[in-house]
C-alpha cells in the first residue's frame, strides 16, 4: 500500500518538474497546464475551494489521460491521477447539486457503470447485440449508407476497428479448470521452477466480451507454461472504469466481491492479461484504508496479482515459439508499466521467440491515449497523441505492434486505421501473438486482423 | 499597467493556439521549483510559446514597443523564481524550441535549440560515444537554455566544470528584438579570443540580458566505465582529511559527495537495505575513464581513506556501483521522510564555502536548524564546497514556515561570513537578490549599468538579481 493518501501526497509536490518529460499531453502542447505539476496545482486549488467549479477547470482536468507515468517517476510519490480524479469527483458532485449535470449523461453513466459493467451476464448480452450488428448486415448497411458520418470522428474510428465479436455460442463460460500441460516432470535445469503453481485467471468484463479468444489463449498459454489454471465464473468487473469515473462505492462493492471469490480458491497467483485491470486489482488495498478487516484481506489479494507476462517470466517456462521473420515492436500499457511496475517482462518474452526481429519503439514511455471516453471528451488531444505514436511506429518499420491491454490494442488499431496502415501493420495482444507463434501451422490466432476489411 | 492590446499582436506572430490567456494558464505559469513561489505565486498576464528565433524576436520587439515585461522560461525547474513573472506581463515558454539541429561529432560540438532537455541531449549523443558534461540534479527535466542562463553545474563539476565551459557560441535575441550571434557568426572553432566574449556575459545572466535561441556547445568523449568508493566517518574532520589525502595521491575524482548524519538517516529510512553506517558523515568518491585506470583509482582511493575509517566499500562493477550510488540518488527525496508529512524546502539550498571550512559550515548549519527547532539533512559536493541544505517542515504549520524563512536567511549570511557565496549553481533570481549588494559591493553598480545599456526599457526579466524593477 502507498505511504500517503492521495490528499496527503497532494501537499508534497515541490514542483521539481521531474514529471515533465513523461507526460503525453505536455509533450504535445508544452503548456504547463497540460502537465502534471499544473494539474496538481489546479486540482489542489479546486479541492481547497480556492477556485470555483466551472467549465474551464473541468475541461483542463479532463485533459489528463490518467496514465500514471508522472506518479511513477515522482521522487516524493505525488499521486497525480488520484488527485485529478478527486478534483473530477468534486466537479461532478457540485454539478449534480446544482442540477447542471446533463440528464442523458447521467442516465448513460448510470446505465453503463451501475447496470451493465458490474453484471457479466448483461454485458454478454450487449456483446450479443454487437455481434448481431456486425453479422446481420446492419454494419455493412450503416457503412454503405454513410450513417456513421453523423457521428464524431473518434466514434467512427472506434466503430471501424472493433474486433469481430465471437458469436454467443462461442462465448460460453470459460473452462473452470485447465491442468498444466507440462506434466509433473517439467522443470528447467535448476529445478527451481518445477513446482506446479495453481493460478486463477482474471477475465475482465469488456475483455471477456470483445477479446474472448485472448482470454482462452491466455488460459492455454498459462497451462502450457506450467500452471494449473482455474477461472471462477462468479468473478466480476475489476472496477477500474468506475474508479476513474468517480463511482467509488460501486468500485468498493466490486472489489469486495472479487476478493471473496478469489479467497476461496487456494491459488498462488491471480493473473490478469489486461494492464488496466491488473493495476486496479493491485491497488485494491487503497480502497480499504479505513476498513481494517477488509484491508488485510485486500492486501493478501493484492500480493497475489500478477500480469501474465510477468508471471511467465518469473515462474513459468514459455513453450517453444517461433515467428516468421517479422519485425515486431511493443507499446507498453501504462497501467502495466507504471502502476503494476511490470517494465520489461513483455520484451523479455518476445525476445524468447525465435525468428522475429524485435525493435524497440521510440518514446514508448508516452501513453498512447488509450481508447474509451477520452477520445470522445478530448478528440483533438487524443488524435495528436495518437498521430505522434504512429509516427514512431512507422519509424520502427514493424510488421506487428504488440500491446498488453485491450484499451491500448484498440487504440493502436485506431491509429493504424487513421494512418491507412491496416494492411501493412498488425496490432496484436501479446498473448495472441505468442499463441500464434507457438503453433504457426494451425492458426490459433485470435482476431489478428481488424474488421475494417469489410 | 498591462496593455492588453498587445495580445492580438502576439497572436498575429505565433497564432492563437500558442498565446495563452486562460485563468488556468495564468495559475500554472506562476511558479518554478522555488519555495518562495510555492508560498507566493506570481501570475503573468499572457503566455507565449514560440517555435523559432523569428517568433522570439518579433514577440520581444512587441514587448519592447508596448513596454511590457517579458520573462524567458525553460522548464521552470529553477529554485530561485528566475522564470516567474513578478511584475505580470509576458511569460515566454521556450521549452517547445527543443530540436537538436546538428551533432557535429567530428568537431566535438552540437548545435541545439534552447528547449532541449539535458538528458535528451545526452541520450542523442550516446550513439556517438560523446556527452555534454554539466550535470545538474535536474538533468532529466531542465532545459539547456535554462542551464546556460543559470550557468548550472552538478556533482561532476569538480572534474568537468560548469556549463560556461561548454558554450562555444550562441544566438541571442536582445531586449530590443535584434538578433546577434556570439563566438563568431560562422565559426566552428573550439577556441577563440576574438573580441569581447559576449557569450560569457550572457551566460549566468538569468534571462536579464537576452533570450538564448540557439546554442553551439562543446561535447566530450563519453567515459567508458566508472568506479565508486563509499566510506563513513564518525568524525567530520576526518572526512575532510581523507579528501585531502586523496588529492595528494594525484587523483581528480569525477565526483566527491558528502551526506551528513541526517541525510544518512533519511536514506536508511527510505531504503533500509542500504544499511549505511550512521556516523557524522558519509563520503562517496566517483572516478571514471577506461576500465583499468578506474580499477586502479578505486584501489588507491580506498587505501587512502582507510587511514581514517574502517567503513569502506568500493567497486568498479556497474551493477554494484549502481547499488552504492543509490544512497546519493535517493537522498534528495528521502530527506522529506525525516518527519511525518514532511515537506522538503528548497531554500538556502546552494551555499558554497571554502573547502577548509566545510566541517565548520556543516556544524553551524545544524546549530541554526536546532535554534529554530527544524530538522534538516545536508548533502552536497565536497569537491567544491557546495552544500545542499534541506530543511523539512510541515506546510500547514505557519510557525514552521516562518522559522524556515529565518533559517534560510541565517544560512545565507553564514555563507558570506565563512568567505563563501550564497549560490554555487542555482542562481539568484528573486530569492537571493537581497544578498547581492553585500556580496558584490560596488561591482553591483556596474552590473546595473550593463543591464541599462543592453535593456534600456527594462523589458527582460525585471526585478531579478537585484537589478531594477
Ligand atoms: C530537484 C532539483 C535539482 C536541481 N539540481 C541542480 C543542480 O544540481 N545544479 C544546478 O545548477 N541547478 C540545479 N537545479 C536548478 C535548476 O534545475 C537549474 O538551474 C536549471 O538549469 C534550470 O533550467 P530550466 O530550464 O528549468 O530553467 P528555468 O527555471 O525555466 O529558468 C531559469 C532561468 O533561466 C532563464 N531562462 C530560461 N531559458 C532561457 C532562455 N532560453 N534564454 C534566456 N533565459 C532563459 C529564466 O528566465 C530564469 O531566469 C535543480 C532543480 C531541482 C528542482
Amino acid at each position: 500500500m502507498k505511504l500517503l493518501t492521495a490528499e496527503q501526497s497532494m501537499e508534497m509536490c515541490v514542483r521539481c518538474g521531474r514529471c515533465r518529460d513523461v507526460c503525453p499531453t505536455l509533450d504535445i502542447t508544452g503548456r504547463e497546464a497540460d502537465g502534471p505539476r499544473g494539474r496538481v496545482l489546479m486540482a489542489r486549488s479546486l479541492l481547497r475551494g480556492e477556485i470555483a467549479v466551472d467549465e474551464e477547470i473541468e475541461h483542463q482536468l479532463n485533459r489528463c489521460m490518467l496514465c500514471s507515468a508522472c506518479e511513477d517517476v515522482c521522487p516524493v510519490g505525488v499521486q497525480v491521477p488520484e488527485i485529478v480524479m478527486a478534483g473530477k469527483r468534486k466537479i461532478q458532485a457540485e454539478k449534480q447539486e446544482r442540477g447542471q449535470e446533463r440528464l442523458w449523461e447521467k442516465r448513460l453513466r448510470n446505465l453503463v457503470f451501475e447496470r451493465i459493467l458490474p453484471h457479466q451476464k448483461r454485458l454478454q448480452f450487449v456483446g450479443h447485440l454487437l455481434w448481431l450488428y456486425q453479422k446481420s448486415g446492419l454494419q455493412w448497411l450503416t457503412r454503405k449508407l454513410g450513417i456513421l458520418k453523423l457521428f464524431p470522428e473518434s466514434m467512427r474510428q472506434m466503430e471501424a476497428v472493433l474486433p469481430d465479436i465471437p458469436s454467443p455460442s462461442e462465448r460460453r463460460p470459460l473452462p473452470e479448470f485447465v491442468q498444466n500441460k507440462q506434466g509433473t516432470t517439467h522443470g528447467n535445469e535448476t529445478g527451481a521452477k518445477t513446482g506446479r503453481k495453481r493460478v486463477a485467471m482474471f477475465r475482465g468484463c469488456i475483455m471477456d466480451v470483445m477479446f474472448r479468444k485472448t482470454n482462452l489463449n491466455s488460459i492455454h498459454l498459462l497451462a502450457e507454461s506450467g500452471f494449473d489454471v482455474v477461472t471462477p465464473d462468479e468473478q466480476v468487473c475489476c472496477g477500474a472504469l468506475h474508479n476513474h469515473n468517480g463511482k467509488r462505492e460501486t468500485t468498493i462493492e466490486l472489489a469486495k466481491k472479487n476478493i471473496e471469490v478469489f479467497e476461496q480458491l487456494d491459488v498462488d497467483y491471480i493473473v490478469s492479461n489486461a494492464g488496466g485491470c491488473g493495476a486496479m486489482l493491485k491497488e485494491y488495498a487503497e480502497l480499504f484504508r479505513d476498513d481494517p478487516e477488509w484491508l488485510e484481506r485486500a492486501k493478501t489479494f493484492c500480493s497475489k496479482v500478477r500480469d501474465i507476462s510477468e508471471l511467465i517470466v518469473q515462474e513459468g517456462q514459455l513453450p517453444k515459439a517461433s515467428g516468421r521473420g517479422e519485425r515486431v515492436t511493443y507499446q507498453p500499457s501504462c497501467h502495466l508499466q507504471y502502476v503494476m511496475k511490470v517494465k520489461d517482462a513483455p520484451q523479455k518474452i518476445l525476445q524468447q521467440v525465435d525468428q522475429i526481429e524485435f525493435v524497440p519503439l521510440p518514446e514508448s514511455k508516452l501513453c498512447c491515449g488509450s481508447a474509451g471516453i477520452y477520445n470522445l471528451l478530448q478528440p483533438e488531444m487524443a488524435n495528436d497523441v495518437l498521430d505522434k505514436k504512429m509516427t514512431n511506429v512507422r519509424k520502427t518499420q514493424s510488421d506487428v505492434i504488440i500491446t498488453a491491454n485491450p484499451g491500448c490494442l484498440l487504440q493502436m488499431k485506431a491509429g493504424l486505421y487513421r494512418e491507412g496502415l491496416t494492411e501493412q501493420v498488425q496490432a496484436m495482444h501479446i498473448v495472441d501473438f505468442l499463441t500464434e507463434s507457438k503453433s504457426p501451422a494451425t492458426d490459433h490466432s485470435a482476431d489478428a486482423k481488424t474488421s475494417s476489411s469489410a | 499597467m498591462f496593455d492588453s492590446s498587445i495580445i492580438p499582436r502576439l497572436e498575429e506572430v505565433v497564432g492563437k493556439d500558442r498565446v495563452l490567456v486562460r485563468k488556468t494558464d495564468m495559475m500554472t505559469y506562476s511558479y518554478d521549483a522555488s519555495f518562495a513561489t510555492q508560498l507566493e505565486p506570481k501570475e503573468p498576464d499572457v503566455v507565449v510559446i514560440p517555435l523559432s528565433t523569428e517568433e522570439v524576436s518579433q514577440c520581444t520587439r512587441l514587448a519592447n514597443e508596448y513596454k511590457v515585461p517579458l520573462y524567458p522560461r525553460g522548464a521552470a525547474t529553477g529554485q530561485t523564481g528566475g522564470a516567474v513573472p513578478i511584475q505580470g506581463g509576458i511569460v515566454m515558454d521556450l521549452s517547445k524550441m527543443n530540436n537538436i539541429l546538428e551533432i557535429d561529432h567530428r568537431n566535438l560540438q552540437v548545435i541545439i535549440e534552447p528547449g532541449v532537455v539535458q538528458a535528451d541531449l545526452n541520450e542523442a549523443l550516446k550513439a556517438y560515444q560523446l556527452f555534454f558534461p554539466p550535470d545538474p540534479g535536474s538533468a532529466k527535466m531542465c532545459t539547456v537554455g535554462g542551464m546556460v542562463s543559470n550557468n548550472s553545474s552538478g556533482l561532476r563539476a569538480i572534474k568537468y566544470g560548469v556549463t560556461r565551459q561548454y558554450v562555444l557560441g550562441m544566438e541571442i535575441v536582445l531586449p530590443t528584438g535584434d538578433v546577434i550571434v556570439t563566438g563568431g557568426q560562422k565559426s566552428r572553432a573550439l577556441k577563440s579570443v576574438s573580441g569581447y566574449d559576449l557569450a560569457h556575459l550572457m551566460i549566468g545572466s538569468e534571462g536579464t540580458l537576452g533570450i538564448v535561441t540557439r546554442l553551439r556547445l562543446k561535447v566530450l568523449p563519453l567515459p567508458k566505465t566508472r568506479g565508486l568508493v563509499l566510506c563513513a566517518f564518525d568524525n567530520l574532520e576526518d572526512a575532510g582529511e581523507a579528501v585531502q589525502l586523496v588529492y595528494r595521491s594525484g587523483i581528480i575524482p569525477s565526483a566527491i559527495e558528502i551526506m551528513d548524519k541526517y541525510a544518512i538517516r533519511a536514506a536508511n529510512k527510505m531504503l533500509p537495505e542500504l544499511n549505511l553506517h550512521e556516523g557524522e558523515a558519509l563520503l562517496l568518491f566517483e572516478v571514471d575513464g577506461i576500465k583499468e585506470v578506474v580499477s586502479l583509482q578505486v584501489k588507491t582511493i580506498s587505501d587512502a581513506v582507510s587511514q581514517y575509517t574502517n567503513f569502506v566499500q568500493f567497486s568498479d562493477d556497474p551493477v554494484e556501483c549502481q547499488n552504492l550510488w543509490q544512497a546519493r540518488q535517493v537522498v534528495g527525496a528521502a530527506v522529506g521522510n525525516l518527519k511525518p508529512g514532511g515537506f522538503r524546502v528548497y531554500g538556502g539550498e546552494d551555499i558554497c564555502v571554502p573547502f577548509s571550512r566545510l566541517p565548520e559550515a556543516l556544524r553551524r548549519i545544524q546549530e541554526i536548524a536546532d535554534s529554530y527547532n527544524i530538522i534538516c539533512g545536508i548533502y552536497g559536493h565536497v569537491g567544491d564546497g557546495n552544500l545542499h541544505t534541506a530543511p523539512v517542515i510541515n506546510m500547514n504549520n505557519k510557525t514552521e514556515i516562518e522559522n524556515a524563512k529565518k533559517m534560510i536567511d541565517d544560512i545565507h549570511h553564514l555563507a558570506i561570513e565563512l568567505e563563501g557565496t550564497t549560490t554555487a549553481e542555482h542562481g539568484v533570481g528573486i530569492v537571493r537578490a537581497k544578498y547581492m549588494d553585500i556580496e558584490h559591493g560596488p561591482a553591483m553598480e556596474l552590473m546595473r549599468r550593463i543591464k541599462k545599456t543592453v535593456d534600456p526599457n527594462n523589458i527582460l526579466n525585471p526585478g531579478k538579481m537585484a537589478l531594477p524593477i
